[in-house]
């Protein structure tokens, strides 16, 4: 447990994102530190997709700075993001459903031993993996398609943890699932937490965000419009920020302060 | 059997992949299992083939229990042996709102016994605890305010409802004191007191073997002992109650400015890690409860009593304190002194307490261990 994190682990400042007329972002400013949950909550088009893509390198801010570990930097690939130690599990999960689990886990990154591949030590790790985050994935051998969809969520966090991230982004991890998946999934959020990681949730569920993150950041029209402890704001609050009830002033410039605000 | 458990069912190849041993091995096993009739095996197909589902043997049905934290949801399906089928926790936000929460309950219930493979025919009888006194007869929590929203709504009738089978529903430490009875650290003790320090502070009591309710539940309610008469006033619209000194809230306060914005799972594994601001905001909430359970063991003279909830899982930095203090404070009984012991059945003991509730409900539970049913109110009170 880290005491007063001194840098945040990731901090955007001023992003600015235009798809040709359409202006995704507008001087989005966030930060995450390690061994935290910040969730990223508003309404459809409000830009959390886009933000998630900028921070995993997918798309390219028009404008801002990125810094991680308080040192300026550029993502502009998913290979750099992972450089960075930035691991995404995006809504579609991107596994291949003809494959096994262990094979998903380290697709493209396969280890190798000589000519073949160390299969004995790959399954190794995916069990060491899935048993970190008391997955309930009872054999490493089945294809995906045949897990369910809370299994497959655990499939594609376990994935992001292979590669030692400081920070996991998890679009959507609870949608279409049922409900003891969801808790699942939930658990594993905490479990991220805990083992140190920071993790950035973007989620339409509100119960599913007070109940795991330190605190909520509301966009709306691509713009900040609000900043909330988790487990202090009421869901009136938070929704009033996300339909636009309440205004929050954002001047870039007046968020430096880290931690939660009330 | 450990691996059964954790999955709830599972084909033998799965089984055999889950537990490293060969599918012979495995089979060999699950054979000597069925024989035993410890497990039981039905066809079952996975990606087009066919196989042998595993499952832990329940001819006599299963029973539900469901135990509502201030921050978490557990629901466990249980056996008559007390054996726990399948078990899924979900986190759960600050002042979780009532309708949601009885809705994801009732559907942990039956996904649960879609994992095991039962049916909703099985399920016998459900066991709630709630962080709030609870009036037996009406199944209402009793004190306004604690269970913020939760006030006028009939927990066990909506579930009832939504489950179509009785549900009882009980206070958790008052659960957690009667697994420790029949199950755990009280076992060979007519009398005990469980504390329980998470959140909130409680306590349940089991005095001559049965579980004391008292008359509307509020038995044992020590977190709304007043300990400062000039603290801040507690949800219950008392003021300085002990749960305003040692709850959550409060402690979290204590560490906000050195540590920032923790957790209490945060501070209390910051406590086991050895940090030292952790440790003493830890050890002086274990001061304060030891001095009003004291009074509580003072009134009631019981042989034991146990800790648990999340703060015990601290270990000696909250018991020693806490021992410590009972010992100041309490009689100095020269017989036979009040043991305090760490909970046996550790973060278990609220949702085994649950299932024995729900057990006594049906006509299996004769094995003497049973819960007696407290003795209704005779007449009208007034």
């Amino acid at each position: 447990m880290t005491s007063t994190p001194a840098l945040p682990a990731l901090a955007l400042h001023g992003i600015d994102k235009a798809f040709g007329a359409v202006q995704a972002l507008t001087g989005v400013e966030l930060e995450i530190h390690r061994h935290e949950v910040v969730a990223l909550v508003g309404d459809n088009g409000a830009g959390k997709s886009t933000l998630a893509k900028v921070i995993a390198g997918v798309l390219t801010p028009d404008a801002g700075m990125i810094e991680s570990d308080g040192v300026p930097v550029s993502i502009p690939s998913p290979v750099a993001a992972h450089a960075l130690g930035i691991a995404t599990v995006f809504q579609d999960l991107a596994l291949c459903d003809n494959l096994d689990v262990v094979s998903n886990l380290y697709l493209g990154r396969e280890l190798r031993r000589g000519r073949g591949l160390d299969e004995a030590t790959m399954e190794e790790t995916a069990r060491r993996v899935l048993g970190d985050l008391n997955a309930r994935v009872p054999s490493v051998r089945v294809p995906v398609s045949t897990l369910s969809g809370g299994q497959r969520q655990s499939v594609a966090i376990a994935r992001t943890l292979l590669g030692e991230p400081r920070i996991v982004v998890l679009d959507e991890p609870t949608a279409a699932l049922s409900v003891a998946q969801s808790a699942e999934v939930l658990t594993h959020i905490q479990r991220l937490r805990d083992m140190g990681h920071a993790v950035i949730l973007i989620s339409h569920n509100m119960t599913d965000v007070r109940a795991v993150a330190d605190r909520v950041e509301v966009l709306r029209h691509g713009r900040n419009n609000g900043s909330f402890s988790g487990p202090g704001a009421s869901y009136e609050e938070i929704i009033a920020a996300i339909t636009g009830a309440t205004k929050v002033a954002t001047a870039s410039g007046d968020r430096v302060s880290a931690g939660p605000r009330r | 059997m450990d691996a059964v458990r954790r999955y709830g069912g599972l084909t033998q190849v799965e089984l055999a992949e889950a537990t490293g041993l060969s599918t012979a091995t495995v089979s060999t096993i699950v054979k000597e299992l069925t024989g035993a009739g410890v497990v039981d095996t039905r066809p079952a197909s996975r990606s087009g083939r066919r196989a042998q589902m595993v499952t832990l043997a329940r001819r006599l049905g299963v029973v539900a229990a469901v135990q509502f934290g201030r921050r978490r949801l557990t629901v466990a399906l249980g056996d008559p042996s007390r054996e726990i089928l399948a078990e899924q926790h979900m986190p759960l936000p600050v002042d979780h709102r009532i309708d949601t929460g009885l809705d994801r309950a009732a559907l942990l219930v039956v996904e649960l016994l879609e994992r095991v493979g039962a049916s909703l025919d099985e399920l016998l009888t459900v066991g709630v605890a709630l962080p709030a006194p609870v009036d037996e007869d009406t199944g209402m929590i009793s004190v306004r305010g604690v269970m913020r929203g939760w006030d006028d709504v009939h927990v066990g009738q909506v579930l009832t409802k939504r489950l179509a089978r009785p549900v009882m529903v009980d206070n958790d430490a008052n659960l957690a004191a009667l697994a420790e009875h029949q199950l755990g650290a009280t076992r060979s003790h007519r009398d005990s007191i469980f504390v329980r320090a998470s959140y909130g502070t409680g306590a349940g009591i089991v005095l001559g073997g049965r579980l004391h309710r008292g008359y509307a539940g509020t038995a044992g309610e020590i977190g709304h002992v007043q300990v400062d008469p000039a603290g801040p006033i507690c949800r219950c619209g008392n003021r300085g109650c002990l749960e305003t000194v040692v709850g959550s809230d409060a402690l979290l306060a204590l560490v906000r400015t050195s540590h920032g914005e923790l957790t209490l799972h945060d501070l209390v594994q910051g406590a086991v890690d050895g940090d030292p601001g952790c440790r003493r905001v830890v050890a002086d909430a274990g001061d304060r409860i030891g001095s009003v359970v004291a009074n509580l063991a003072t009134a009631l003279n019981p042989r034991a009593v146990v800790v648990g909830g999340e703060l015990a899982d601290t270990g000696e930095v909250l018991l020693a304190p806490l021992r410590e203090s009972m010992r100041r404070h309490l009689v100095p009984n020269t017989i036979a002194p009040v043991e305090v012991l760490a909970s046996d059945l550790g973060a278990r003991a609220e949702i085994l307490g649950a299932l024995a509730l729900a057990l006594a409900a049906t006509d299996l539970a004769n094995d003497g261990l049973a819960v007696a049913p407290s003795p209704s109110t005779e007449g009208d009170p007034s």
